[in-house]
């Protein structure tokens, strides 16, 4: 036998084996995520994956791109005029994927399960506003709060925890916060197979009341490592990978983007903001001279460029203009380095001989933490610090655990410290609320404000708000205090990635990083 | 022999014993608080109601001597408690991780045996001639080139290039070729180098002389009297090889997403999920002192004078 005949035959031999051991794959759509989906419990948080409980149960109203709410699960509502009473209509003829139908007493059940661990869900402030829910019809349920809430039928939209699972598949007593039997929801998807560090399989669910999906299965491979994910796309175990822009290295999704037509790439519009808390309660930072002179010293555009490879747009301001109620009309800082030395010349933080600044014997040195195997945070940090070298102010880089990260986060330990917003739907309002409790880095960085208790008390009364004249007012005073304060470096919006290949068409972004339209997807022309 | 044998598993206790100590000292002298990564894994707000509460549940709050003493107790029936990142009893997680790392590891050594073996035994027949070069060459690339590298530059060649190999997870052959070698490959190169100069340096041996006198044809002299032999240092290096290999899958694991302890380990490593960190150390150390014992039961076998110097004590 020749030397190319061999060749073929060996090719051809492995070729078999690596078809034999792929799933025959017409109507099948494959993708990949780091780790496997959970046990998928609607209630709970941790192991559960937010996509894959998003695809398999569903809430009361969906949220979309532009910050409203649209029916889903209830077809209407009305909410009184003191804002707290929100009473539903819920769909007719859905029905849990094991026949059970949605009515009222299954949305009651379900309250009551999530509310019997009120205590787990204290993060949100829908959990702790809920007084009881009542059955007021087989397709009615009363929602009644103890004080208005405005962003309630937003955190009713969120993956998790407002979303309904079969009464018929919690434990006994109704609850779900030890366990559930199976994971039965009215959604697209049903879980079908778990194969612990292999996979999950979905199926599409027949009975679903909505658009049926695209595909009979999805099949989300376990790849825990960046770069295994981005070949298991080029080399075709996958067809699809979406989310978070880390799911593949950002080299990898230039590369398949240009390789067009064989892989489609594309980036969401901005997500989130990443940004630097700068503490406002420790010295040097507790200068506000100095905040702002951090402000106009980093060079984010090239920053961007280079260590985020261009992919996200630069960030000015903690929210970005399009999030909801979040445009205060202000004025980016912008860089410009010249006017930063003046601000801490005039701020008596002169240079010595070394080119360090320094004030009454006190030099100008600041701490940044961030999460030491983060090799992006890294790459920020290191820019940031030579920076801000350049006018004087020396940066320590502090590389830690992330669990000592998340500890200086919340006792205040940081003179400068990463920190992102949590995206649509949390943004604003979850967001801005959490800045109020002391674990988290957002109060630490804001303790030393003077005006602290008055941007508190606007959050609280922005909550509130249900007139969205007076909520929009209230958010931009807070959102001007900060700024002004400078008690943010904002530094890049955050955006999610998809690559495909042509094997599956119809791929778009959800309106949140957490809502994958897989049943939106159809087979395409490369199959 | 038997006494031999169960000397050596009557070791291990102790062993298991002072290898949970260290680590479980190590894990909480290091950086970091495990009732902080306990709630960062469950993505509970770290509050300090929670903190407390996380700790007390977590039984932190307790003396050190206490702490261990209780894990200690429950690991003795088998209850290593649940992984902070997966919610799951940590044991039965990783058995059921096990098998695929043993099937991996044990190609891979099957693999570098069966390669490295001919190919010492190769270079040393054509000494100083281009197969002898050959091999000494890849054993010095084998052994420079880190194994994760060599993982991703196959992966780059006979799955994106030529397509011929799934790029990962576990299937069948064609699945192992990849890892396997990538993982042997250290191994390989040794156990060539050291077979070719052991079976030169036994060449050398007066019995060879007089088994060439006495008329034996070459290949009984070179089989019989040469390769067995040489094979002694082969198969005490292959004793510290299965470390290399079980570490080589730590690595390798994650890039061909093998679903293998390794890869649940690093993983578990990474998030400093101190459950399952514990329990693997134990479970590691048990498969490591087992395969050594395997490789010193080889050895004996294949030198008289072992075997009787253990049966005279």
């Amino acid at each position: 036998m020749s030397k190319p005949a061999i060749r073929v035959q060996v090719r051809s031999a492995l070729l078999a084996l690596a078809l034999f051991a792929a799933p025959a794959a017409a109507q099948q759509l494959t993708t990949a995520w780091p780790s496997n989906v959970g046990p998928l419990n609607p209630h709970l948080y941790a192991p559960n994956q937010m996509f894959a409980q998003a695809s398999v149960y569903e809430p009361l109203v969906k949220y979309r791109a532009d910050g409203t709410v649209e029916p889903w699960l209830a077809t209407a509502w009305t909410v009184s005029p003191d804002g707290l009473t929100y009473d539903f209509t819920l769909r007719p003829g859905v029905t849990f994927s094991d026949g059970t139908p949605f009515d009222a007493p299954a949305v009651k059940a379900n309250f009551d399960a999530i509310l019997a661990n009120r205590a787990r869900h204290a993060w949100l402030d829908l959990a702790r506003q809920i007084d009881r829910t009542e059955v007021t019809g087989p397709l009615a349920v009363r929602l009644v709060l103890k004080a208005p809430h405005a962003p309630t039928l937003n955190e009713l939209s969120l993956p998790r925890p407002f979303r309904f699972v079969s009464p018929a598949a919690m434990k006994a007593g109704g609850t779900t916060a030890g366990g559930i039997a199976a994971p039965v929801g009215t959604g697209p998807w049903r879980l079908v197979e778990t194969l612990l560090g292999v996979s999950d399989t979905f199926a599409a669910n027949p009975t679903y009341w909505g658009e049926k999906p695209g595909f009979a299965r999805l099949v989300v491979k376990v790849i825990p490592d960046p770069n295994t994910r981005a070949i298991a796309l080029q080399t075709g175990e996958v067809d699809l990978i979406t989310g978070a822009a880390g799911l593949i290295p950002s080299e990898a999704f230039l590369r398949l983007r240009d390789q067009a037509p064989a892989f489609s790439a594309a980036l969401s519009p901005p997500l989130a903001t990443r940004v630097l808390a700068l503490n406002s309660a420790r010295a040097p930072t507790d200068d506000l001279a100095v905040r702002r002179a951090i402000n106009r010293a980093v060079d984010k555009d090239t920053l961007v460029r280079t260590v985020l490879d261009g992919l996200e747009p630069r960030a000015d301001f903690l929210f970005g203009r399009d999030v909801p109620d979040a445009d205060a009309g202000l004025t980016p800082y912008g860089f410009d380095r010249a006017a930063a030395e003046t601000l801490l010349d005039a701020a008596g933080w002169v240079r010595g001989r070394d080119g360090a600044r320094a004030k009454d014997g006190r030099p100008l040195a600041v701490e940044l933490a961030f999460v030491g195997t983060n090799a992006q945070q890294k790459a920020i940090a290191e820019v940031v610090q030579a920076d801000l070298a350049r006018i004087g102010i020396a940066v320590r880089l502090v590389g830690e655990e992330e669990s000592a990260i998340l500890a200086r986060q919340k006792d205040g330990r940081f003179g400068l410290i990463f920190g992102e917003t949590w995206g649509p739907p949390y943004d604003p309002a979850s967001f801005v609320s959490a800045m109020r409790a002391p674990s988290h880095a957002d109060y630490q960085a804001q303790k030393g404000l003077p005006d602290k208790p008055m941007i508190d008390a606007t959050i609280t009364a922005a909550l509130a708000a249900t007139d969205p004249q007076e909520r929009r007012r209230l958010y931009g005073r807070v959102l001007t205090a900060l700024h002004e304060a400078a008690v943010y470096l904002p530094i890049s919006s955050a955006v999610a990635i998809e690559v495909h290949r042509p094997t599956v068409t119809g791929v778009r972004f959800g309106a949140t990083l957490n809502e994958i339209p897989f049943a939106a997807m159809r087979p395409g022309p490369g199959r | 022999m038997p006494r031999f044998v169960l000397a050596r598993l009557a070791l291990i206790p102790p062993m298991l014993l002072g290898v949970s100590l260290l680590v479980f000292v190590m894990l909480r002298v290091g950086p970091g608080d495990p009732a902080l990564d306990y709630l960062r894994l469950s993505q509970v707000p770290p509050t300090d109601a929670a903190l407390a509460d996380a700790r007390s549940m977590l039984g932190l709050d307790r003396p050190f001597a206490v702490q261990y003493l209780d894990w200690l107790c429950r690991a003795l029936q088998g209850d290593f408690g649940l992984s902070y990142a997966t919610r799951r009893p940590v044991l039965p997680e990783l058995l059921g991780y096990l098998p695929a790392t043993l099937e991996l590891a044990g190609t891979a050594l099957v693999v570098s045996l069966a390669l490295s073996l001919p190919l010492g035994a190769w270079a040393a027949a054509h000494r100083d001639g281009w197969q002898d070069r050959l091999v000494r060459g890849i054993a010095v690339l084998g052994v420079s080139l880190p194994n994760f590298w060599v993982a991703f530059l196959l992966v780059v060649v006979f799955s994106v290039t030529l397509g011929w190999l799934p790029a990962m997870g576990r299937g069948g052959a064609a699945h192992l070729a990849m890892p396997a070698l990538a993982i042997g490959l250290m191994s390989l190169s040794v156990n060539a180098r050291l077979l070719r100069a052991s079976m030169l340096e036994a060449g050398r041996g007066r019995h060879v002389l007089y088994a060439r006198l006495r008329g034996l044809s070459e290949g009984a002299v070179a089989r019989r009297h040469v390769f067995r032999n040489a094979l002694v240092p082969v198969v005490t290096a292959t004793g510290m090889h299965v470390g290399e290999l079980l570490g080589g899958a730590l690595v390798v694991e994650t890039i061909f997403s093998w679903p293998g302890v390794g890869r649940y380990a690093v993983s578990a490593i990474y998030d400093r999920d101190y459950p399952v960190i514990q329990c693997f150390t134990l479970v590691m150390t048990v498969v490591f002192v087992l395969c050594n014992l395997a490789v010193d039961l080889a050895y004996a076998w294949l030198d008289p004078r072992l075997r009787l110097g253990q049966e005279a004590a």
